[in-house]
Order: C-alpha cells, then sequence, then structure tokens
C-alpha cells in the first residue's frame, strides 16, 4: 500500500517536471533566437526564484493563491467533473472576505478574518453548487455553465468595485481597505508571504486526507474512475457531484480570502490575474495529487515572480513567462493523452 | 550597459570618491494593461526613453502579469537590487510605496495621481482642472456655432463623470469653469454614471444629454466613456476624450481631448533625478505650465473648428500659464460657488 502511494506520487513528480523541462528547452531556442544566452537567463530565473530566503519568500507568496485554485480544480477533476469555475469562485469568495473585513465594525477585531474566512467559503460553495446542482439535476455541461459563470463573477464584482463599493477615497476601482485587525499575518516580514500559505498547505493536506480516508472522498474517486460502476455499486453520483462542486467552490473561496486579507488587503479590478486557470494547469500538471500540486503551485509560483523581477537585470521581456507557462500546458496535457494513445496501439 | 556601470561604479569606489546616487539605474513599473496599451503606460514608456536617452542612465521597464499583488515584492526587490529610482505607474502601488519608502532611504520613490507621504517619495499629480478649463472653453464657444455640423444653438454642453469624487469634480469644475468664462450663459448638465466600467451606461447617458439639447459632452469616466464617444458618433454630436488622445476612436466625434503629459512628466523626473534634484517629499504638479496637460492636437477636427476660438483656447491657455488667471482646483480648495 505504501509503495502504491509512493509510486502515485512518483508519478504524478515525473508528469510534472517533463513538461516543464522540455518547456525549457523549447523556450531556450526562443532565447537563442532572439540573441539572448539562455543558460544566463534560466540561471538568473533560478537565482530570483530560489537564491535567497528573500527570493524563496516571494515565490512562496506568489504560488499562495494556486494552492487553493488547484485543489479546488483537482477535487473536481478526479470525480470527473470538468469544473474550470474556480476563477470565478475565487472572485466571489474574495469579494466577500474583503466586504465582511472592510464593512463589519472594526471593533470585532481579529474575529473579523474566522467571519471572513466562513462568508468567502459559503459564498464559493453557493457559486458552484448552482452548476452542480444543473448538472447532477439536469446533465447542464458543466463546462459551459462553469466557464459562463466565470464572467458573470467578473462582471459582478466588477460592477460592485465600479459603483456601489468603490471606495470614496480611491481614484481607481477598489473597495476601502481592509481593517488592520483583520490582516492575515506576514510569515517573513518584509516579504509579503503570508499566514494564506499556510492554509493553503494545510488545505492541500486535508484534501489528501480527505481523498483517502473519507467516505465521500473515496466515492469521489470512483466516480471519477467509472460512473456506471459507482451507481452500480450504490453510490450517489448526483449526490457526489455537487458535493465536490460546493466543495471546489468553498475552497476556491478560501482562496479569494486568503488573497484578499493577506495580500491586497482590498478588492480591486485586477484583483486574481486568472488564478483559475492556472489553478487548472497546476492540478493537471499534478495530476490531482497533494506533493505533485504543491511542487506545480510553486514551480509557478516562481516562474511568476522571477519572471517579473528577471526584468530587473536582463532585457528579456514578460513575453518568455507566457511562453514557457503555454508550453508547460500544452506539454502536460500531451503527457496526459501520450498512455492512452500507447494503450490504443497495443489494443 | 549594466556592465559598464559597475564598472564605472568600482572605479568611483577605487578613488575614494562617493558614488552618486543619481547614477544608479532606474526602474519603471508598468501599471495594468502592460505596454502597448495604447495609452496610459505606452505614454509613460516613451518619456520614460526620451528620459534615459537624454541622461544616459540605464533604466528597465517592468512589467508583471499580477501587477496588482506582486508591487511591493518588485518595488523591495529593485530597491535591494540597487535601483536609485523607482516610478510606478500603477494606482495600487501607492499605498505599499508609502510603507516600503522609509526602508529604503537610498532610493527614490515616485507615485502617480495621488499625494504620498515621505522624504524619499515623489508625488506626480496633474493639473487636470487647468486641462479641463480649456476644454470648457473650446466646447462653450462650438456649442452655438451652428455653421458647424451636429452644432444647434442652443448654449447647452454636458459633462460625465464616473463617480462623484472630488478627483472627477476636479476636471467637472474646470470645465465649467472654462465654459462660463468664454459664455456665462451656458449651461453645464452633470452627471455621474456611478461606475467606471459600463459603455452601455455611457452610451444612454450621453444619448439623454443629446436628446436635451447639448451637442457637446465631456467624459470623464474612464470605459464608461467609450459609451459616450460612441454616443456621439451615433447621434452626429461631439463627444470630448479624457487621460489620452481619444480623438482617434472616431475621427470627427470627439472634438478634442484633455490629455495627461504623463510622458513629459516621467521624462523631467529623470532629468531632475540625474542632476541630483529629486524632489524627495514634495507633491509635483503638471499642469499646462509644465506641459503636463493640455488639449489633444485635434488631428481630425481642427479644420471643422473656426481658427478664431482655438486662438481663444490658446490666450486663455498663455494667461493660466502666467497666473492671470487661477483655475478652482476642487482636490484641493473644495467645492466653489459655481458647482455644487
Amino acid at each position: 500500500m505504501a509503495d502504491i502511494r509512493f509510486a502515485a506520487m512518483l508519478a504524478s513528480l515525473r508528469a510534472l517536471l517533463v513538461p516543464f523541462a522540455v518547456a525549457l528547452i523549447l523556450a531556450g531556442i526562443v532565447l537563442i533566437v532572439i540573441g539572448e544566452n539562455p543558460l544566463a537567463i534560466f540561471g538568473l530565473l533560478a537565482e530570483e526564484s530560489f537564491g535567497s530566503a528573500r527570493r524563496i519568500a516571494s515565490t512562496l507568496s506568489s504560488a499562495t493563491p494556486l494552492l487553493f485554485t488547484a485543489v479546488a480544480t483537482a477535487i473536481c477533476f478526479r470525480a470527473g467533473v470538468f469544473n474550470v469555475g474556480v476563477e470565478g469562485a475565487f472572485l466571489v469568495g474574495g469579494l466577500a472576505a474583503v466586504f465582511v473585513a472592510f464593512a463589519l465594525p472594526a471593533g470585532l477585531g481579529i474575529t473579523l478574518i474566522p467571519l471572513a474566512l466562513v462568508a468567502a467559503m459559503a459564498a464559493g460553495a453557493i457559486w458552484l453548487w448552482f452548476p452542480g446542482w444543473l448538472l447532477a439535476r439536469f446533465e447542464v455541461d458543466e463546462v459551459v455553465s462553469t466557464l459562463m459563470l466565470n464572467f458573470i463573477a467578473a462582471a459582478i464584482t466588477g460592477y460592485l468595485v465600479n459603483g456601489p463599493l468603490l471606495s470614496a477615497s480611491a481614484g481607481n476601482n477598489m473597495t476601502p481597505a481592509i481593517h488592520d485587525a483583520a490582516h492575515l499575518p506576514r510569515l517573513m516580514p518584509p516579504s509579503t508571504l503570508h499566514a494564506g500559505f499556510l492554509i493553503g498547505i494545510a488545505v492541500m493536506v486535508l484534501y489528501g486526507l480527505w481523498c483517502r480516508y473519507t467516505p465521500a472522498g473515496v466515492e469521489g474517486g470512483l466516480v471519477g474512475l467509472n460512473r456506471r460502476f459507482a451507481r452500480a455499486m450504490g453510490i450517489s453520483v448526483s449526490g457526489t457531484m455537487i458535493t465536490v462542486m460546493c466543495l471546489s467552490g468553498a475552497i476556491a473561496g478560501l482562496g479569494g480570502a486568503s488573497h484578499g486579507l493577506g495580500q491586497l488587503f482590498r478588492f480591486s479590478d485586477a484583483f486574481s490575474p486568472g488564478y483559475g486557470f492556472t489553478g487548472m494547469a497546476v492540478a493537471l500538471l499534478g495530476r490531482n495529487h497533494p506533493v505533485g500540486m504543491i511542487v506545480g503551485a510553486v514551480l509557478f509560483g516562481a516562474l511568476a515572480s522571477a519572471g517579473t523581477t528577471i526584468q530587473l537585470f536582463s532585457s528579456v521581456p514578460l513575453d518568455l513567462v507566457d511562453i514557457i507557462q503555454g508550453l508547460v500546458m500544452i506539454f502536460a496535457v500531451m503527457e496526459l493523452a501520450l498512455p492512452r494513445l500507447r494503450r490504443r496501439r497495443h489494443a | 550597459m549594466r556592465k559598464t556601470l559597475g564598472l564605472t561604479t568600482a572605479v568611483l569606489l577605487g578613488l575614494g570618491l562617493p558614488v552618486q546616487a543619481n547614477d544608479a539605474p532606474v526602474a519603471l513599473i508598468i501599471a495594468q494593461g502592460g505596454l502597448g496599451d495604447g495609452s496610459w503606460n505606452d505614454t509613460a514608456y516613451a518619456g520614460f526613453q526620451a528620459g534615459l536617452a537624454e541622461t544616459g542612465l540605464d533604466g528597465k521597464p517592468i512589467e508583471s502579469n499580477d501587477v496588482a499583488a506582486q508591487g511591493e515584492e518588485i518595488m523591495r526587490r529593485a530597491a535591494d537590487a540597487g535601483f536609485g529610482l523607482v516610478i510606478s505607474l500603477e494606482w495600487i502601488h501607492g499605498e505599499p510605496m508609502e510603507m516600503l519608502a522609509p526602508d529604503y532611504p537610498d532610493t527614490d520613490w515616485v507615485i502617480m495621481n495621488q499625494t504620498r507621504q515621505g522624504a524619499n517619495v515623489a508625488s506626480v499629480v496633474f493639473g487636470e482642472h487647468e486641462g479641463s478649463y480649456l476644454a470648457g472653453a473650446l466646447a462653450a464657444q462650438v456649442t452655438t456655432d451652428t455653421s458647424i455640423p451636429g452644432i444647434n444653438a442652443d448654449p447647452v454642453i454636458g459633462v460625465i463623470g464616473g463617480v462623484k469624487s472630488p478627483g472627477i469634480d476636479k476636471f467637472i469644475s474646470g470645465f465649467i469653469e472654462g465654459a462660463k468664462a468664454i459664455n456665462p450663459d451656458v449651461e453645464v448638465k452633470v452627471a455621474y454614471a456611478e461606475t467606471f466600467g459600463d459603455p452601455a451606461k455611457g452610451e444612454q447617458m450621453a444619448q439623454a444629454m443629446f436628446d436635451e439639447g447639448a451637442d457637446i459632452v465631456y467624459q470623464v469616466a474612464g470605459g464608461t466613456g467609450i459609451g459616450i464617444i460612441n454616443a456621439a458618433k451615433a447621434s452626429g454630436h461631439y463627444a470630448i476624450g479624457v487621460d489620452t488622445d481619444q480623438d482617434g476612436i472616431a475621427p470627427g466625434s470627439v472634438l478634442t481631448s484633455m490629455v495627461k503629459r504623463v510622458d513629459v512628466a516621467v521624462a523631467g523626473i529623470l532629468r531632475d533625478y540625474k542632476a541630483d534634484k529629486f524632489p524627495g517629499g514634495t507633491e509635483m504638479v503638471f499642469g499646462l505650465a509644465q506641459n503636463g496637460v493640455g488639449l489633444s492636437p485635434m488631428t481630425h477636427t481642427k479644420d471643422i473648428i473656426p481658427a478664431a476660438y482655438l486662438e481663444r483656447v490658446e490666450a486663455l491657455k498663455a494667461d493660466i500659464i502666467s497666473g492671470k488667471i487661477t483655475v478652482w482646483d476642487v482636490s484641493t480648495q473644495g467645492y466653489p460657488d459655481f458647482f455644487n
């Protein structure tokens, strides 16, 4: 049993690292073409990602939202529910948490934090319950419904921060700042790494335990493997679908809360640059395995953080990061497809 | 370039001379939207490049896919790495910059469109009230000239703000003051969209103003304003653009734009920094006198506007620069009698 688990972890890491390696090689060719020395640039990337405690903290800070969005995606994917609505739940949860943290009286002090976290989880869970229910009850395709809900979430939160919740003192589209008492503490000041990172790791661990040791978690995996078989075993497939969607929404909402209370201290127009979608890539790369997803989130966090700061020391534009990210995702999906192709050839 | 700089520094150190802070490289943090936005970021970057070329300084633009969340890390990294001047174009960076600047007394910091505290922080604000005054003066002259297509005889013009706030009312009040300076009887309709991101609402509101007899509407509403320009185009009337030269969005339907010259501001700051005259702890006002605001070149409309009107606007501009006219600034003076 332990061996099987270890093998699963290794497979998850391999599935993650191979696409990264291939993407780096191709990005290296691009660098040569534009006249840069790829080894120097990759060395700079590595140094800016992990070269010192401060740089590591910056990388982990960038990885924090991805921990949540990766788990939120994986919990659905492993049950065979292709939920792409994590981005929307992240926004809705983030705004709910920030609203609680600035609208309730500051006198509540540190109790604002649990209140905001619960509000965010509830908002996210309700947000994704709806497409889950549509899927379970009417077989409404969840890819379409959750994708559309992302646009609706962006529109609603955008409307609120541009209008009713717009800070009176701000010259930009953002809510008022949250109360000081509601700030999640920083772990390594002056780095922006905050307690949300620890919450994210805890969510990863809980997710791993949930998958293995709870009836709902095991059932989720079985539904993902084979719906008809699961149904024959007496598992409520529709119930499982709604459960994983609500859990996904709650976790994504919690991620939004972590970002709002720990990183930005407000909700603004640029609250998420697409954490939900990057999280989806992390889940795919990590094959829904907690260890794989933590490594994946850290690698994407490193790319985001170092990809920005290397511009201080080189003339490599941000596009390099976009190229590497895109290639990693392509090869991740290819790797998923390859075993299937091989199997077909043998058959 | 970096190598040369390191060499120079080493030579200076070797000679026992103090390292000049104003030779250290400079960084420009690009705001949301990134380079290639054809607007705020690109304009600022053009000024940055011009300033680098002029001063011989080494400098880097920094783009980020996650500029809101990464702001503090980018700024600290730049200061840690020895950059002597960090300019952020991102509004959201104001708060973190104010907080972290005391940690880096040897680095100079610049933030835009807001005023932040700190001995080594310079705040750049634009004299939008002065530029809006000129826009109002032009509109008040055009609005009764029926020889211009799309113009009726009524002395009625309009302005639509994003939200009611001192920052927006600074534009609106300047616009009204400029219009009244030309024609005290001109009626300026004022409305707020309550949103910066809803072009459809902007279009409806502008259309309502056109229906009520206005023929020129000034937009101070960000993305909502695109709808105002669309309404002008659809109804054959005129809009006035804001912040950047928006005349080309609907050629011929945008009378002019009230332009903020962030390029002038950035290039000027690099010059000051190089000359060791960085205005730390101050609010730098870029108004008409500093060429920090102004009307667009009116590429598509200058041929339909009588030259006398433009000359009048130029005369008013000269009077503001010389101090003969002082335009009311809501953001520092509160609300004037003519606008409540």
